[in-house]
């Protein structure tokens, strides 16, 4: 499903594609466009030059063709939980499924499968206002309301904003989950790479609506100073390891949460006593 | 030689807080807090949502009255409403949100704000927004609208307008929760220059171990009491603590924390990154 | 990444126009108003055209603004020519096509409704263009202090229009972002009856109102917290005190008004 060149006032020159399954991060600091990027990949915004292709055809400005294509991608805006406006935690999430023309018995089917998938409890919770649910758990039923699409392609702009470090962590866990065992293309547009740099295939950095890197998220990540140098930050781990190096422990460099860390320190510990 | 210990700007002494609706149902809001910020303190109040850590700091400026117990700023209770202008004149507060503060339609007017509600001279008011804009780097700034400006830009004009009230502590909601990294830094970088340089006292709510990290002390709170007040290199490290609040440690508290778990000694109180290097650097055994 | 979005047109400046005090700015305008319903020679209408091209000129206001500004009222002005030209009868006949005639006092009211009509959008865009919004509001603030005898807040409807015009922009990217958010769920917000339509917006407009409201909520407290109270005297940054020009320009006005009714009513 690739993306083909589209140049505009907020992007120029960008040309990349997403792997059926693959799960991307999409870094860069605001201002970059990465915002006015992701409006391109679901048909909101039209390039000024260029195309967007998914599934091998180009995306147009055909209603109907453009009604079909959000069936198969999902999207999630920064903040999605303010986009509430039903009464019920049901008609929230049936919103998406209810446009696309489903009848309502498969539409109550969706609701209940998306409910379970983002791992929140649906006996009580969809009869609930969701005015009344914890911000937590109106992060959850954002996504929901998306998920009830059963998109093929998910793409989330800053999907942890808000959120405390434990609900990040779930939150990244939960779109990782869904990636590997439903696989479900996963893009990510973020600032964070903290919880998440461990979870990605692939990235793209954008800087100054340029794309200024792009490729598996291992060998982008390695390269430290470009990555500085276009104002991204490591994450702490990340940086932690850079510095063991530097000093002289034989650790790899390539570790990107703190379980990896625990692990690569023992092991380098342990190889230098035995 | 008597040393004069120094005021606390704020007092806070026995207090209790209850929302209006929640009284029997729910605990209050806060319970039997007492807390002193002294002169040119960093203090971070940390806590998982619904710890009491907003309540209790518009606590501090009137924004709320206690329910029971009071509260003294510069001596001066927050009851009485006639000294109000004062309390908040003494007491600045930056919100989460940047928006949903700026108040007028260009910096210049904003950062006004305040000094006209005090009624100050047009003559003053001028010259207090011209200093305090250099100060902070915004006089370029100072015709633009707050829908062009960047979330670090319209924090640190919500900071000037402060400012420019000539406080004596400034209290902050999560100022950093909405921006982009290099926003956070700007603020952070702000405060931290204007509490070493200004002696202004700081109380910062936050839920990121990194940015309690910058404080001279820190207080814990837990459904509406302190459970902990202490320096960063105790509260931090105390991961006990913090993970049963639904809290984190720093990265390299974490990590060393995991290390210890796995058999490798390393010093108890590691909360910045370099104190993690130097223990690992330093040939620990593993047992 | 916003554009800049102004609103009734301003551009900025600072000639003397521009820097005239929006106090004096609307009663002047009035007065121009009375004036050039008083007129009743084209010749002093057209005088009055001239007058308000030198003053766009001693605004430094590009020609395009003017063509801009007349956009609007272009259709209504050539309507009314053609219903004054065809219908209006009297004078010499000019041209005869058929059934219709166009006389020469047709031609002439005509003319005389359309110089006026352009005369008066040209010098209430002349405000527009060189006042701010907000200093239109503090002007018009001004008038309706009086009335907080009667029990009208007057500083306090000021605040509000104040605060409006400062959301206004903040509030249209919002509603953009909203509309794409709610897109993207498969909403469509354009086809079908009005009555779809109407039911179609309420993704729309509830989220927009509780934003609202919580966004009124968080600027109050953050108002109060820098010591903002109702009724509380306040001073301001930029004071608009009424300037010697300021009254010159009035005095002018108020003259010339003065002249033409002399000159058109009296003699």
């Amino acid at each position: 499903m690739p993306g083909t060149p589209f140049a505009s006032d907020a992007l120029d020159n960008i040309t990349f594609s997403l792997g059926r399954g693959s799960f991307t991060l999409l870094i860069g600091p605001s201002g970059s466009g990465k915002t006015t990027l992701i409006q391109h990949l679901n048909g909101l915004l039209k390039p000024t030059s260029g195309a967007v292709y998914f599934d091998g055809k180009k995306i147009g400005a055909d209603k109907a063709a453009l009604l079909s294509l959000r069936r198969r991608i999902g999207l999630v805006f920064q903040m999605p939980e303010e986009q509430f406006f039903s009464e019920t935690v049901y008609d929230e999430i049936a919103y998406a499924p209810r446009n696309l023309g489903l009848d309502e018995n498969k539409v109550k089917e969706r609701v209940v499968k998306a409910v379970e998938r983002v791992g929140l409890e649906h006996k009580d919770l969809l009869d609930r206002h969701p005015f009344q649910l914890s911000a937590g758990q109106k992060r959850l039923v954002a996504f929901a309301a998306v998920l009830s699409i059963e998109p093929e392609v998910l793409i989330l702009d800053e999907p942890a904003a808000g959120l405390d470090p434990a609900g990040k962590q779930k939150l990244f866990n939960l779109l990782y989950g869904l990636n590997r065992s439903e696989e479900i293309t996963v893009l990510v547009s973020t600032h964070h790479l903290d919880e998440v740099a461990a979870l990605a295939d692939y990235l793209l950095a954008l800087k100054g609506g340029r794309l200024m890197m792009a490729g598996k998220a291992r060998e982008v990540l390695a390269r430290r100073t470009e990555l500085q140098g276009l104002g991204l930050a490591l994450p702490q781990v990340t940086e932690i390891m850079d510095q063991l190096s530097v000093r002289g422990l034989p650790v790899r460099k390539d570790i990107y949460s703190l379980s990896a860390a625990c692990e690569e320190i023992i092991r380098v510990k342990r190889a230098d006593q035995g | 030689m008597a040393v004069v210990k120094a005021e606390p700007i704020i007092e806070a002494k026995k207090i209790y807080y209850s929302y209006a609706g929640e009284e029997e149902e729910f605990s209050p809001a806060l319970s039997d807090v007492d807390l002193k910020i002294n002169q040119g303190e960093y203090l971070t109040l940390l806590g998982a949502n619904g710890s009491g850590k907003t309540t209790l700091l518009k606590l501090l400026n009137a924004l709320l009255i206690p329910s029971q117990g009071e509260v003294l700023v510069k001596g001066i209770s927050t009851v009485e409403a006639e000294q109000l202008e004062l309390v908040r004149q003494t007491c600045g507060m930056i919100f989460q949100n940047p928006d949903n503060q700026i108040v007028a339609t260009t910096v210049e007017e904003d950062i006004a704000f305040g000094l006209e509600n005090l009624a100050l001279p047009s003559a003053e008011i001028r010259r207090r927004v011209d200093n305090v804009a250099s100060r902070l780097g915004l006089t370029h700034l100072l015709q633009h609208p707050p829908h062009r400006l960047s979330g670090g830009e319209k924090q640190r004009t919500a900071i000037a307008g402060i400012l420019a009230m000539q406080p004596a502590c400034i209290l902050m909601d999560e100022p950093t929760a909405m921006l982009d990294p290099a926003g956070r830094l700007e603020v952070l970088k702000t405060v931290k220059d204007l509490n070493k340089k200004e002696s202004l006292a700081i109380v910062h709510v936050t839920h990121s171990p990194a940015e309690a990290a910058e404080a001279d002390r820190i207080v814990v709170l837990e459904l509406g009491r302190i459970v902990a007040d202490g320096k960063p290199e105790e509260i931090l490290t105390n991961l006990k603590l913090l993970h049963k609040l639904g809290l984190e440690g720093t990265v390299a508290a974490e990590l060393a924390d995991l290390l210890r778990q796995e058999g490798l000694k390393l010093p108890a109180a590691i909360m910045s990154n370099r104190e993690l290097i130097e223990s690992l650097c330093s040939s620990e055994q593993i047992s | 990444m916003s554009r800049s979005i102004t609103l009734g047109h301003y551009l900025p400046g600072d000639s003397a126009i521009h820097q005239l005090n929006p106090r004096i700015k609307v009663p002047v305008l009035m007065v121009i108003l009375v004036i050039l319903f008083a007129i009743k020679t084209l010749t002093g209408l057209v005088a009055m055209l001239v007058a308000v091209f030198l003053l766009f000129a001693v605004a430094r206001v590009p020609f395009s603004y003017f063509l801009k500004g007349l956009r609007p009222i272009i259709y209504i002005a050539l309507f009314a020519l053609i219903i004054f030209i065809f219908f209006t009868k009297g004078g010499v006949v000019l041209f005869r096509f058929g059934p219709f005639t166009v006389e020469s006092e047709g031609l002439w009211q005509g003319l005389f409704v359309i110089i006026r009509l352009v005369t008066l959008v040209l010098f209430s865009l002349l405000l527009t263009l060189t006042t701010t919004p907000l200093s239109l509001t503090h002007g018009l603030g001004y008038y309706l202090k009086p009335l907080s005898r009667i029990g009208l807040p007057a500083e306090e409807v000021v605040m509000i229009m104040a605060i409006a015009l400062r959301f206004i922009p903040t509030l249209i990217e919002e509603s953009q972002r909203l509309m794409r958010a709610q897109v993207s769920r498969g909403a469509d917000f354009e086809s079908g009856s009005i009555f779809r339509k109407a039911k179609n917006l309420v993704p729309l407009i509830v989220p927009l109102f509780v934003s609202a409201f919580r966004r009124a909520d968080e600027l109050a407290l953050a108002m109060e917290a820098r010591g903002y109270r109702l009724g509380a005297r306040r001073t301001r940054l930029h004071e608009d005190l009424i300037k010697t020009q300021d009254w010159l320009v009035l005095l002018m006005a108020l003259l010339l008004l003065a002249a033409v009714i002399y000159n058109q009513y009296l003699r």
